[in-house]
């Protein structure tokens, strides 16, 4: 696969040029407040880390005050993959002119994410990426969901992201701490509506049979200075890594790390470790910016999901709609 | 774009008008990004539902056909952090809707902006879930 290198970065540009059109064709006056450029948080000197009073970092709101997580639209995961330099594939080859001019929203904007690669065109049949460790099954699995625009992705079916794909499907997210109760709890808005417990009171995973596959697996937590660290396991096979279709195992094993350098500011690191897929373990890393403005909504997928009404197989026949 | 007896134009390969990427689904699955429609009509019907909001439009072709055509947005809340509400869009309304086309042919699309022709305000409908605004 390694040999497609020029295809994949031929793709790429493509994406990125879809991507400094989208502003261009979506954008339109007055539809969206001035969301204080791409710092996204209030314009002045960056605000400390807020802290509890027992001097941990405080990951979620200040008391009195609103604010959510802008978890950002990563849609492949291997442009985060952090290289031997130190630096991201996107921080190497940043996007340029991604149309300024118009609405936050539709540009897609924010120093990450934005939709890479999933405007109008689709991936262009991107193939698996050097970058990424794939063991040669799930580069074909990649490039079969790449294909085929990602049409089976699960999270058109309204279900759940599972692992580092939380903190990639772009809807609000509130990390609430529960220091009495050795507990942070993480509250996601969009992909599904969902909430995911991380224990911090030092437990280790259940082993064999006692753990349980589920869709985000099981989380233990723990600070390291100001990171928080949290330990993932007990994944099953229903999710993808991301929306470009990277597939995992069940033996995917996720270490995240969790810190707010600054009150606007969540750095994200994940390191993913799954034999069954990939030759060795790889790391990505974003940030997620804070909205000091903004509170979660109602959001159930599953009310009127027309996209799986019309959804039809490899040979064109519906999957779970009505036969025409 | 604007058209003198509405009725509809499906545009071929005219990429910069493609738009709005999708949060919740594959927006390439479904929708063809060369299929650019421009649509003007009356609104028959509103599903202010999620994952996606719906609403359907009575189309009058040159030949004085109607056609009903469904027409995907954002979810609600996203669109209500972009400005909308519910009563944005009632019935009877006559808008001007710009979008794609779905691949498979069939009568629906994917909105990017409504025009209300009353007030002619231009609303973006895509799926705002791009990201999440500041509101």
């Amino acid at each position: 696969m390694r040999n497609h290198l020029r295809g994949a970065l031929l793709s790429s540009m493509i994406a990125i040029l879809f991507t400094a059109f989208l502003g261009v064709g979506a954008g339109q006056p007055g539809a969206q407040p001035a969301a204080g450029g791409r710092g996204r948080g209030p314009a002045g000197p960056p605000q400390p880390t807020p802290r509890l009073p027992d001097g941990t970092p405080n990951l979620g709101r200040v008391p009195g005050e609103k604010g959510v997580w802008n978890v950002p639209y990563i849609t492949n995961m291997g442009e985060r993959v952090v290289e031997e330099d130190g630096k991201t594939y996107v921080e190497k080859h940043p996007p340029t002119g991604r149309g300024r001019g118009a609405p936050a929203a539709a540009r897609g904007d924010a120093p990450l994410g934005g939709g890479e690669g999933t405007t109008g065109g689709g991936r262009g049949g991107a193939k698996s990426e050097p970058q990424v460790p794939f063991q040669p099954w799930a580069a074909a699995v990649y490039d079969y969901n790449s294909k085929n625009q990602s049409k089976y992705d699960p999270e058109g079916y309204c279900l759940p992201p599972g692992g580092p794909r939380l903190m990639a499907t772009p809807y609000p997210m509130e990390i609430i701490q529960l220091p009495e109760q050795k507990r942070i709890v993480m509250i996601f808005e969009g992909a599904t509506h969902i909430w995911r417990e991380i224990y911090m009171d030092g437990r280790p995973h259940p082993q064999g049979d006692e753990l349980n596959p589920t869709y985000l697996g099981h989380s233990v937590g723990r600070w390291e200075g100001d990171t928080l660290v949290v330990d993932v396991v007990g994944f099953n096979e229903q999710t993808w890594m991301d929306y470009f279709g990277h597939p995992h195992t069940d033996m995917l094993h996720v270490v995240e790390k969790f810190s707010r350098p600054t009150k606007n500011s969540l750095a994200y690191e994940a390191t993913f470790d799954d034999p069954g897929a990939y030759t060795r373990p790889f790391t990505v890393r974003w940030n997620i910016n804070w909205n000091p403005t903004s509170e979660l909504t109602e959001y159930i997928c599953q009310e009127n999901n027309k996209y799986l009404q019309r959804l039809t197989d490899d040979f064109g026949q519906p999957i779970f709609g009505r036969k025409p | 774009m604007r058209m003198k007896s509405a009725a509809f134009v499906v545009a071929a390969g005219f990429m910069l008008a493609t738009g709005s990427a999708i949060a919740h689904h594959s927006f390439a699955a479904e929708f063809d990004a060369n299929k650019t429609i421009n649509l003007k009509g009356v609104v028959t019907k509103i599903e202010w539902m999620n994952p996606h909001t719906y609403f359907y439009l009575d189309v009058t072709g040159p030949d004085g056909k109607v056609v009903n055509w469904g027409m995907e947005m954002g979810s609600p809340n996203g669109l209500m952090r972009a400005g909308w509400t519910r009563n944005t869009l009632k019935v009877g309304d006559e808008v001007t809707v710009e979008g794609s086309q779905a691949k498979d042919g069939t009568y629906v699309g994917n909105a990017r902006a409504v025009v209300l022709a009353a007030s002619g305000k231009r609303l973006f409908a895509g799926s705002s879930q791009t990201e999440t605004p500041q509101r």
